[in-house]
């Protein structure tokens, strides 16, 4: 069945969980206005031998992994037409976007010199990987903010009220409005299908990026299938995302469950973690890296734990019908396997890159922990406030016929 | 569903047999380093680690003073790296030779960019601030730079340092080469300028070569047989001769072929011309006009909208 | 080192009083030596050229004077010779037999002080004053022409011995990228050679002065210091210096000695030894 109405949930805003959160986000604010006092040092525990710490692994690598609901849903309906799923395809989008805003935000607190963000655009280098993803990100960035504008439009569509503005401007931003959805409508197609094409691009750049480093990357990670197994990650990640976002969001504003539409969703992630899965231990056994997973380093427990707690162990879960239909379950499940690819992301970044020259050791400083928790908490801030005032998420049914 | 799925594979496979045949297979990678290159050898077995480099490298690049004077040769007690106040530092080895005193032996060690014949920083680099030059220096072009750092997690020497503590304009700090001596002056680079013993030979890089072979040749006993930089990473401008291996001296073993070669060949493999995200945008296209059926059959649809 | 100007003058003083001994104005004397001599330095020269006018009419003769053998290896040490491209190619077995066959030795030498100050090194840097070295003494140690004079020129004309610097000129010449450089020449040679017989300095300050700083506020010493009070100050900063001493022949020198007087041996005194203040 695909009858379903997003809408404005228009609950309270100020709960306790939101007072915590938004506490931490003010923590992070004032670590991120340290970080602008006194420089990059000040804050965090990067060196020489460790320019890339937390914030690459988990505010930018993971943050983009994570935001693969965002074209994998939208492939899932609007290209393969499947629109029973459609009902999750706004708030992952809305996660995408906000995702991809906030690994910008985390780029600009990383780069040391955060107003030159824009130089890319302008220097080109065709042999860095990072460009590549530099150019998809930007550019994927709009794309999202494109594919969000209707449920803006939707919202305020023949309701412009300016608070003070003459009649005249209320109208014109009305016609404004309805031209743009009008034309919207018409290119949309371009965008969803562009979104996917920059996902899948700088998903798996994002894995090329190491490629250059083979002496710093543990062995059990540097395979020249990286940008595969990042794009495959990614892809197979999208839908437990949505089911753990879409959960923990219609607990927390006491909406419908969604049950319905989640579970059949995950029937696809067997089929991509399998993939995933399958790709992971075949590379592992042709490059012969097995003989490592029993020597006991930082590194090698990290790669058990990322496999079997979170690829392996959820895989089989969601192979079970019964964990696909019971709520707690499924979450559960895909909760290990988001943690799983963040977990991979964090690996690849900063566990398993060990500077064979310094073999300096780094563990995140108090301001980068602070930082990366603020701008998550800020994420969730923002998404809380716009699926209460924007069609976001799907109303609850009885509230449909009220 | 099931018919779907196969059409789906059906024109997903088609697809990717036309590209196939279409796309002549991938250029081969070619290396970029510049064939007049200079570069340097030093030679461990003349260094006395008198840090002389280091100082001359302080002066002649206005960094700044350091904390303990160059002639402070108590330094050389704890092992250090090039920073970003330092583009050059000398360390001290034992290799656990002893000379006929029973003194223990040591061997200098002098540390700085290797200036890569294909440097994997400047392939890195997001917008081309560090580039190979024709005369063998991989210079900085600070106006470009964004503070990635990507170029210190390529780098498989560890070279390049982070002004951290700089909050708005840090720099990358690396040996320069002193590249503007070099280029525009005239002039040798510092460190070989004040060297007292010619442990640094500077000169263009396949007549160091031929240089370090004859030295390796004509001094029977005293050299190991291996130019390190000759052949790692692809060859670097700075070389090294030793008379210990150099894994027992504190260098990084590395493979031969240049690192930037596996990333670059992925790269230029899918993205030249963009042909691939091109195809991909097509194959997608025709799949969701493939499926548009569907969706219409479906209802409450608004209207193309999300 | 001797700073450059007043060297000049002496030497000009010299030359102008032994020389020419007339009335004719320093001024133009001067400028007349120059044109001779083809020397250069126009700027430095003629700044220099007013006051010793005023100076050598006060009291020439007390402040002139200066050892012949220095004001000769001064004018030595300016020399650049001619470059020797091709050497003779010989094993130093092979070339010791032959100078021992020629009957060469230590008596042949035409020079027992030199001092070691090229414009070759000078055109790179100057942060060290010259090396005072005595050919003679290291000539009656090592015995051996060839430790030093390692090869001779190809061509049968030349000298059998030529200086350093007639080989070893600028460093990493193009047309002769193996041959090392003056500098490297004379340090890889002494230190080397010096390490080898543990014996004779092998740091900067062993050899060469120091273009020093000002002391003035550097040394902290209570006002009436004890001799070893003074000698730790200055180890504090010179702590190479106080090595470098410990292997000095100041230090070393405490009995009978080849370099005393008429090798007289009877001197049981040394700086380790016996002297107060031996800290």
């Amino acid at each position: 069945m695909s009858h379903h109405h997003a809408a404005p949930t228009h609950s309270k805003f100020w709960t306790p969980g939101v007072v915590a959160l938004a506490f931490v986000a003010a923590v992070g604010l004032v670590a991120i206005i340290a970080r602008y006092i006194g420089g990059i040092g000040y804050v965090s525990n990067l060196s020489t031998a460790r320019p890339w710490g937390l914030w690459i692994g988990v505010d930018v690598a993971s943050g983009v992994a994570l935001a693969a609901g965002g074209f994998t849903t939208a492939f899932l309906a609007h290209i393969l037409g499947k629109h029973y799923y459609e009902p999750v395809v706004r708030p992952a989008l809305l996660t995408a976007m906000l995702g991809y805003t906030f690994v910008v935000l985390g780029l600009l607190v990383d780069i040391g010199r955060s107003w030159a963000i824009w130089k890319p655009m302008i220097y080109w280098n065709f042999n860095s990987v990072l460009f590549e993803v530099a150019m998809c990100v930007m550019f994927y960035l709009n794309v999202l903010y494109i594919e969000f504008l209707p449920m803006v439009i939707e919202r305020f569509k023949g309701r412009v009220r300016l608070p003070g503005a003459p009649d005249a401007l209320n109208r014109a931003i009305d016609s404004l409005l309805a031209l743009a959805d009008k034309v919207l409508s018409k290119i949309m197609w371009v965008f969803i299908i562009a979104g996917v094409v920059l996902s899948c691009m700088h998903q798996s750049s994002l894995g090329a990026l190491m490629l250059i480093a083979p002496t710093k990357l543990h062995p059990l990670w540097y395979t020249p299938i990286l940008p595969l197994l990042f794009l495959t990650s990614a892809i197979a990640v999208g839908y437990p995302m949505v089911v753990f976002e879409a959960t923990l969001a219609t607990t927390s504003l006491k909406l419908d469950s969604e049950m319905k539409i989640l579970t059949p969703l995950t029937r696809f992630t067997v089929f991509l973690l399998g993939i995933y899965l399958a790709l992971k231990v075949g590379d592992m056994v042709i490059r012969k890296t097995y003989v490592y997973l029993l020597d006991g380093t930082s590194q090698t427990n990290a790669f058990l734990i990322e496999m079997v707690i979170g690829v392996l162990a959820p895989w089989l879960m969601l192979l079970s019908p019964k964990v696909r239909q019971s709520r707690r379950w499924l979450f559960i499940a895909c909760t290990m396997v988001v943690g799983g690819v963040l977990l991979n992301r964090v690996n690849v970044f900063v566990v398993g890159y060990r500077p064979p020259v310094s073999e300096t050791n780094y563990f995140p400083s108090i301001g980068e922990v602070a930082i990366t928790a603020g701008l998550i908490a800020g994420l969730m801030l923002i998404y809380r406030f716009l699926v209460t005032h924007l069609p976001v998420l799907n109303k609850p049914e009885k509230e449909v016929i009220a | 569903m099931g018919i779907s799925r196969r059409n789906f594979f059906k024109i997903l496979s088609v697809a990717g047999a036309a590209t196939a045949t279409a796309r002549t297979p991938a250029r081969a990678w070619e290396s970029q380093a510049p064939s007049e290159a200079y570069g340097c050898i030093v030679d461990l077995t003349r260094c006395i680690g008198c840090r002389k480099c280091e100082q001359a490298c302080n002066e002649v690049n206005k960094l700044p003073p350091p904390d303990r004077s160059f002639e402070d040769l108590t330094v050389l007690d704890r092992k250090r790296r090039p920073d970003e106040k330092t583009f050059t530092v000398v360390n001290r080895y034992y290799s656990g030779r002893i000379d006929e005193r029973d003194q223990l032996i040591p061997t200098f060690v002098k540390l700085q960019c290797m200036h890569c014949q294909d440097p994997a920083c400047a392939s890195a680099c997001i917008v081309g601030a560090l580039s190979k030059q024709e005369n063998g220096a991989v210079n900085y072009d600070v106006s470009k730079c964004i503070g990635c750092r990507y170029c210190m997690v390529a780098c498989p020497f560890e070279i390049p340092a982070y002004e951290y503590h700089d909050p708005i304009t840090p720099r990358v700090m690396k040996c320069t080469f002193c590249y503007e001596r070099v280029a525009n002056e005239g002039k040798l680079p510092g460190c070989a300028e004040i060297c007292p013993v010619e442990a640094i030979t500077f000169g263009r890089r396949d007549t160091l070569l031929k240089v370090a072979r004859d030295r390796i040749k004509e001094n029977p006993g005293r050299y190991v047989d291996h130019i390190y930089g000759e052949h790692e990473a692809g060859g670097t401008s700075w070389m090294y001769l030793s008379a210990q291996p150099f894994e027992k001296l504190g260098f990084v073993t590395l493979p031969d072929h240049p690192m930037p070669r596996l990333a670059e060949t992925i790269q230029h493999s899918l993205y030249s011309y963009l042909w691939s995200p091109i195809v991909l945008f097509g194959m997608l296209s025709g799949i969701m006009w493939a499926f548009r059926g569907k969706g219409e059959r479906q209802e409450d649809h608004e209207g193309g909208n999300l | 080192m001797i700073p450059k100007v007043p060297a000049w003058n002496r030497l000009r003083r010299r030359l102008t009083l032994t020389n020419l001994n007339s009335a004719v104005p320093l001024g133009l004397v001067f400028m007349a030596l120059t044109v001779g001599m083809g020397i250069q330095l126009p700027a430095r020269a003629m700044a220099a050229a007013a006051p010793p006018e005023a100076e050598t009419a006060k009291a020439p003769e007390a402040a002139a004077w200066s050892a012949p053998d220095q004001v000769d290896a001064q004018k030595r040490a300016q020399e650049v010779v001619p470059f020797v491209a091709e050497v003779r190619d010989e094993c130093k077995l092979c070339r010791q037999q032959r100078l021992r066959d020629e009957g060469l030795g230590v008596k042949d030498q035409s020079h027992s002080y030199l001092l070691l100050d090229s414009p070759i090194i000078k055109r790179t840097e100057d942060r060290y004053g010259p090396v005072r070295f005595m050919h003679s003494k290291h000539a009656t140690i090592t015995q051996d022409c060839a430790l030093c004079h390692h090869f001779r020129p190809a061509d049968e004309s030349a000298s059998e011995t030529v200086r350093c610097s007639a080989c070893h000129q600028d460093a990493f010449r193009q047309d002769h990228p193996e041959r090392i450089g003056l500098k490297a020449a004379y340090h890889q040679q002494c230190i080397a050679c010096h390490e080898e017989m543990a014996k004779g300095p092998v740091g900067c300050i062993g050899c060469h002065q120091k273009n020093a700083p000002d002391h003035k506020d550097l040394v902290q010493l209570p006002a009436n210091p004890e001799p070893s009070q003074v000698t730790s100050e200055c180890l504090r900063c010179h702590e190479s210096a106080g090595k470098d001493m410990l292997s000095s022949a100041h230090w070393l020198w405490k009995g009978p000695s080849p370099f005393t007087l008429d090798h007289r041996k009877a001197v049981h005194h040394g700086k380790a030894t016996t002297a107060v203040n031996n800290f």
